[in-house]
């Protein structure tokens, strides 16, 4: 019997082609749109948080607090952490300097990051052509750079510049560093490499290197360090940092170390990324809504233009449920067929931008269930109210009316 | 002959009250079965009502009607479908079939909403098109075709489930005079078979077409006659 009334709303459906599709087009485009937020938003992330399980190893921070304690960490100090702690690649210290290269032709906004050479663990550091600097160029503090590709490109016109000679100009203090390896641009250091006629480069450098050019003892300076490790070892780095460097520092129940893992930036990256998506969807979610209203109100004008076929529908023994079920049926077959539509328009617009913007396009199709739920869902409850208003109509009234 | 039909004392009021309307005013019949009635009156005279008190499309503000035995007059709006489906064929003067629906569809309706299978409700459909000489017509929709074959598809519809009693409310009123003779005749046709035949008209020529004539005025039953001039065809 259901499927008599399905098979009278299709005909019905069929019989106003040109209203139907209207109808459904709310329903498209709300599906559509909420579905490509949804995507979208799913590729963004998967996409962010592979480009963070690119950053390379795990980094733990170790930092003193200077309200509490004057001491820092000299070299020596920091050579017998390294090599006290367990299951780490090692530690480097870090200091960032903004400086000059100077060649003939032109002179560059330089950003050099300074650390030890455990510093090619850290994200993006991946050498295209040479090395990165050695412990032996860190102990001798030899004047060496690694440069990242877009750098290089900016300087010599060319990638495989290893080898080469540029001039640094610390804002002051100059010198000659040797390039002895380039690196992969990540996609801060293009960003930073194309900013028009104002580039910033990037290279890396040993830290006392630099701080020798620029008359700087690195014996009294830092104040902290990144620990470099498997991301497997870092609960047991983190648990057994703080004691070890307690007792090298003498700074025993001083409360003045701090131990920061900072790997909890795919946590704040995740969840930010999730606010912008459902922000984004709930807006989606409102042209949904609009949709929904659009059926009820285009249902609400076929119950008035068919009140006599209604009227006909009861004389003939139709009961209040079987004309309830039609208009039901009719109301969520709209919404369902617009459902898949809006599905596919919404997976292919959403493919299309993940393609142009770089994204991962991946679909949950747990997500695609519960849009099809969704939309044949918004059929029957905006339907409930016109269907009620056609299944309780008196019969007699109903067929006076032309 | 057995009673189909027994109306006690009805009245029927539109806004009680000051303004009331009695558009049936203690009207009692009995109508047996095989009967052939028409029962004719002048517009407003209340005929309408009691077409629709006899089809089950409406409840008596007082009084009772029982049809085959049972007592219809206060039910539900489901149990009225159900009787009307099951006791009912109707025949209105605008045809009333489903513009979007076949010849076939149509005289379907019924069946369907009887619970009727698929197989065996297309025969019956088809069936009762043949009865009513569309057995050529079935697939073509309410617009592909003329008043008169309009309304044959009706009777088709009315008889295709054989309900006791065929209502029917003005069923030439929308047709030109030869159509008018042929449904005509289809109707004496089905009385001749056995079925309880009720004609609602204002045409004094479709109701001494009519073997009993009720004439009803101002909601009251004014003449109860057996048609004298009555004819088999």
């Amino acid at each position: 019997m259901y499927f008599e009334y399905i098979k009278s709303a299709i005909a019905s459906i069929r019989s106003n082609k040109g209203r139907s599709f209207l109808t459904m087009l709310g329903i498209i485009i709300g599906i559509a749109a909420v579905l490509i937020v949804l995507v979208i938003g799913d590729g963004m992330k998967a996409t962010v948080n592979s480009e963070i399980d690119s950053m390379g190893a795990s980094t733990v921070t170790v930092s003193l607090d200077t309200l509490k304690t004057e001491k820092t960490f000299t070299r020596e100090q920091m050579n017998t952490i390294e090599d006290t702690l367990k299951g780490i690649y090692g530690i480097s210290p870090s200091m960032n300097f903004g400086a000059y290269f100077v060649t003939p032709r032109k002179t560059y906004d330089a950003y050099v990051s300074c650390g030890s050479a455990v510093k090619v663990n850290s994200g993006g550091n991946k050498i295209i052509h040479g090395r990165y600097f050695s412990d032996a160029d860190v102990n001798e503090a030899k004047k060496v750079l690694v440069v990242c590709q877009s750098t290089a490109m900016k300087l010599f016109g060319y990638e495989e510049v290893v080898g080469e000679t540029v001039h640094m100009d610390f804002y002051g203090y100059e010198a000659d560093f040797v390039i002895v390896g380039v690196r992969e641009d990540t996609s801060m250091d293009a960003a930073y490499a194309s900013f028009g006629d104002e580039p910033t480069l990037m290279c890396d450098a040993p830290y006392t290197s630099v701080a020798e050019v620029i008359s700087f003892n690195p014996d009294d300076q830092f104040t902290s360090f990144a620990i470099y490790m498997d991301k497997e070892n870092k609960d047991q780095v983190i648990s057994s940092a703080r004691s070890i460097v307690e007792n090298v520092m003498g700074l025993r129940g001083e409360n003045a170390v701090k131990i920061q893992a900072s790997a909890g930036m795919d946590q704040t990256t995740d969840t930010i990324l999730n606010i912008i998506t459902s922000v984004v969807a709930i807006i989606a979610a409102i042209s949904l809504l609009v949709g929904g209203i659009g059926v009820m109100n285009i249902m609400t004008v076929s119950v008035t233009e068919r009140t006599r076929e209604i009227g006909i529908r009861k004389s003939l023994g139709a009961r209040t449920g079987s004309i309830l079920t039609q208009f039901l049926a009719e109301a969520a077959i709209l919404t369902f067929t617009g459902g898949i539509i809006g599905i596919i328009t919404g997976l292919s617009i959403a493919y299309l931008i993940c393609n142009v913007v770089g994204f991962t396009f991946m679909v949950n199709p747990m997500l695609v269930l519960g849009v099809v739920l969704i939309s044949t869902s918004i059929g029957l409850f905006f339907g409930i109210y016109p269907a009620k208003r056609a299944a309780h109509l008196d019969p007699i009234e109903a067929l006076r009316t032309e | 002959m057995k009673k189909l039909v027994e109306i006690r004392d009805v009245c029927k009021i539109y806004n009680p009250g000051e303004n009331e309307v009695r558009a049936l005013d203690h009207v009692s019949l009995i109508i047996g079965e095989g009967e052939f009635v028409a029962i004719i009156g002048q517009s407003g005279s209340g005929k309408s009502t009691l077409m629709n008190m006899l089809g089950c499309l409406d409840t008596p503000t007082s009084g009772k009607y029982f049809l085959h035995g049972q007592d219809v007059s206060h039910m539900t709006d489901d149990e009225q479908s159900d009787v009307r489906n099951r006791e009912i064929g109707f025949i209105f003067q605008g045809f009333n079939l489903i513009p979007s629906l076949t010849a076939l569809e149509n005289v379907e309706l019924p069946l369907i909403y009887r619970g009727v299978a698929k197989k065996e409700r297309s025969l019956l459909a088809m069936n009762a098109l043949s009865k009513v000489g569309l057995g050529q017509r079935m697939t073509h929709k309410p617009n592909e075709m003329s008043g008169g074959q309009q309304q044959r598809v009706a009777i088709a519809r009315a008889i295709a489930q054989a309900p006791p009693i065929l209502l029917a409310d003005e069923p030439t009123g929308n047709l030109d005079s030869g159509s008018s003779k042929e449904i005509i005749k289809i109707i004496k046709r089905l009385y001749s078979e056995g079925r309880t035949v009720i004609i609602i008209t204002h045409d004094p020529g479709i109701a001494k077409q009519a073997k009993r004539i009720i004439t009803i005025s101002d909601g009251q039953i004014v003449s109860d006659i057996m048609n004298p001039d009555y004819k088999e065809d």
